[in-house]
């Protein structure tokens, strides 16, 4: 539990330093971000081998207390936000066309990561009310140091994401005044369904689902990720949406009545479905390269979602392993993908997908990058999306009645492809390449690329990861 | 009606009439008003709760006053930040959003330019 503390403490009090001694350093926020890797790491492998681990907060008893859990999921999901960090980091130093290398981006960067970490080991209802609106504040003062032009679509996600969090709140009042705690794991224990809980669990639903940006509460997440400078998009794509979906996951698989959740699961996994469909159409129609990756997030969640959605109708264990490596996959997929989208349209100065015409020629490490993070995200094999989808479907297809989700899984994947090789047709066009501005930066490129590299190197590991994911996740 | 049953269904009813606020109006200053008195129904909601028992429920006053402090500090961002936004635009009702420049009937006399958001397509001039 220490390690996990330390990898929470490390970004919190950098960020402080860093806000007081009103420094920009990257070096720091790089380093903190390394350290907070290595602790996270040790917490994991602490974890794996020794099993849950709580933590009292001031030393009160379980009644008064609010706890901290170290599981292997959060051990994992710490770690992984770790390396997120660390990557982008080094992505806003060093490339030529970042636009936050002298910004505040190092202290809120290191904030985010922050209450992140916070979110992942927290185990109480109203805790992580107050995780959520640190991460709601802190990703929106991040989207707005792209400048004015990203005022309004930072405003509008900071109104939805606070009331979002009123949502919840009162979903956290309603159930504290039907059973007098807030600490989920007394909770699980007392939980009984009927009317009081249901609203409260639909009403928390209903925030969570606006703040992870799931289908049919996405309204506002293209404006805010694209407008975003492009570091700030790859961490809000790539971790910023899955805090809500780990809480929604924890409520629904943990806390909800087994009745309760049965009748809900369908309902989520249809509006994965739809997510998959509206979001990945949206995406193949936008005029932009960020929307498009932006609308691409908002499809991708929809996997997460109906892995969830089933999960709780059929209660398949598989299931979770399925939901946390889409979140793996999806996550280290975009990093990669909105990397090399705000690089090209940095280095070709538009940012129209039509400016991409002939990038394989011009830029080809970024527009490699793009298509192998694209490959993972249509779940090509061998890549972590594949393997997401893999388990995903083995379950379905046993059954002749779950064919029709698989059917659905199929569609997703239709959609992903035409919108990826909409870009990638284009960068092949080479007969009148559009010509780059700039010169193109070949370690930012490459930096875009590793992240692919990883969610392909994914696939390497492939059985004892779901194997042990198996494991961990019951 | 018991005052905590009263108390409950205002802090409802105010819950109900800020959503409706931030879903039908526009302008940042209101939703933010919105947003705020949505709040205070939950506040309201959690206080009425707090005394259901005989005794008063510390807890819930608790999360009030953190409610509080995370509803004061959202606020001032929030307020800050519109402020940003209305000092860019003119007032969305004065404005003509949808002014289109008139396209040149004539063909440039030179050859045109590639400009940045319209590479040239594949037709021959």
């Amino acid at each position: 539990m220490n390690l996990a503390l330390i990898s929470l403490a490390l970004p919190l009090v950098t960020a402080l330093l860093l806000m007081l001694f009103r420094s920009r350093g990257w070096v720091w926020v790089a380093l903190a971000s390394l350290l907070s890797l290595v602790s996270a790491a040790g917490a994991l492998y602490e974890v794996v081998g020794g099993g849950r681990q709580l933590l009292y907060l001031g030393g009160w008893d379980s009644a008064l207390a609010i706890r901290f859990q170290l599981t292997p999921v959060s051990g994992l999901l710490l770690a992984f936000t770790a390396l997120i960090h660390l990557l982008v980091a080094i992505y806003a130093a060093r490339s030529h066309h970042s636009q936050t290398r002298d910004s505040d981006y190092w202290p809120l960067s290191c904030l985010l990561h922050g209450s992140l970490a916070a979110l992942w080991l927290s185990v109480d209802l109203f805790n992580w009310y107050v995780t959520l609106e640190l991460l709601g504040l802190v990703a929106v003062a991040m989207i707005t140091l792209a400048g004015p032009k990203a005022y309004g679509a930072a405003l509008n996600y900071l109104t939805l994401s606070l009331g979002a969090s009123l949502f919840y709140l009162l979903g956290v009042a309603l159930m504290y005044g039907r059973y007098g705690v807030l600490d989920v794991l007394l909770l699980v224990e007392l939980v009984e369904a009927d009317n009081s809980t249901r609203t409260a669990m639909i009403l928390m639903s209903l925030g969570l689902m606006l703040k992870a940006a799931l289908w049919p509460l996405h309204q506002w997440l293209p404006a805010a990720h694209a407008s975003a400078p492009t570091a700030v998009s790859a961490l809000l794509s790539a971790l910023v949406v899955k805090g809500p979906l780990f809480i929604l996951w924890l409520l629904w698989s943990q806390v909800a009545p087994r009745e309760l959740a049965a009748q809900a699961g369908p309902i989520l996994a249809m509006a994965g479905i739809l997510a998959l469909v509206a979001g990945g159409w949206a995406a193949l129609r936008t005029p932009y390269i960020k929307t498009l990756v932006a609308y691409s997030t908002v499809a991708q969640l929809g996997y997460a979602l109906l892995a969830l959605g089933l999960l709780l109708h059929w209660q398949i264990a598989e299931l979770h392993v399925a939901l946390w490596l889409f979140v793996l996959a999806h996550g280290l997929a975009k990093v990669s993908m909105f990397l090399a989208a705000g690089e090209m349209q940095a280095t070709l100065g538009s940012r129209r997908v039509d400016s991409l015409k002939g990038a394989t020629q011009t830029m080809p490490v970024a527009m490699f990058a793009f298509a192998v993070a694209g490959g993972s995200l249509i779940g090509l094999p061998p890549s972590g999306g594949f393997l997401a989808k893999w388990v995903l479907l083995q379950p379905l297809f046993l059954e002749p009645r779950h064919w029709p989700w698989a059917f659905g899984v199929m569609l997703g994947t239709l959609v992903t492809a035409a919108y990826v090789f909409r870009v990638v047709a284009l960068a092949f066009d080479r007969a009148r390449p559009m010509r780059p501005d700039y010169h193109p930066d070949p370690f930012a490129q490459w930096l875009a690329m590793l992240p692919a590299l990883l969610v392909w190197s994914m696939a390497l590991i492939s059985e004892p990861l779901i194997l042990w994911l198996t494991g961990v996740t019951d | 009606m018991s005052p905590v049953v009263f108390y409950l269904c205002v802090g409802a009813g105010l819950w109900v009439a800020g959503l409706h606020g931030l879903m039908v109006v526009r302008h940042p200053l209101r939703r933010i008003l919105a947003i705020n008195i949505m709040g205070s129904g939950v506040f309201m909601v959690m206080v009425a709760l707090a005394n259901r028992g005989t005794t008063v429920d510390p807890v819930l006053q608790a999360l009030v006053v953190t409610g509080l402090v995370v509803a004061v500090s959202a606020t001032a961002f929030a307020l800050r930040l519109a402020r940003a936004v209305l000092s860019l635009s003119p007032p969305p009702r004065s404005a003509k959003p949808h002014t289109i420049k008139p396209r040149p009937t004539q063909p440039h006399p030179t050859k045109p330019r590639p400009t940045r958001d319209s590479p040239i397509r594949n037709s021959p001039p």
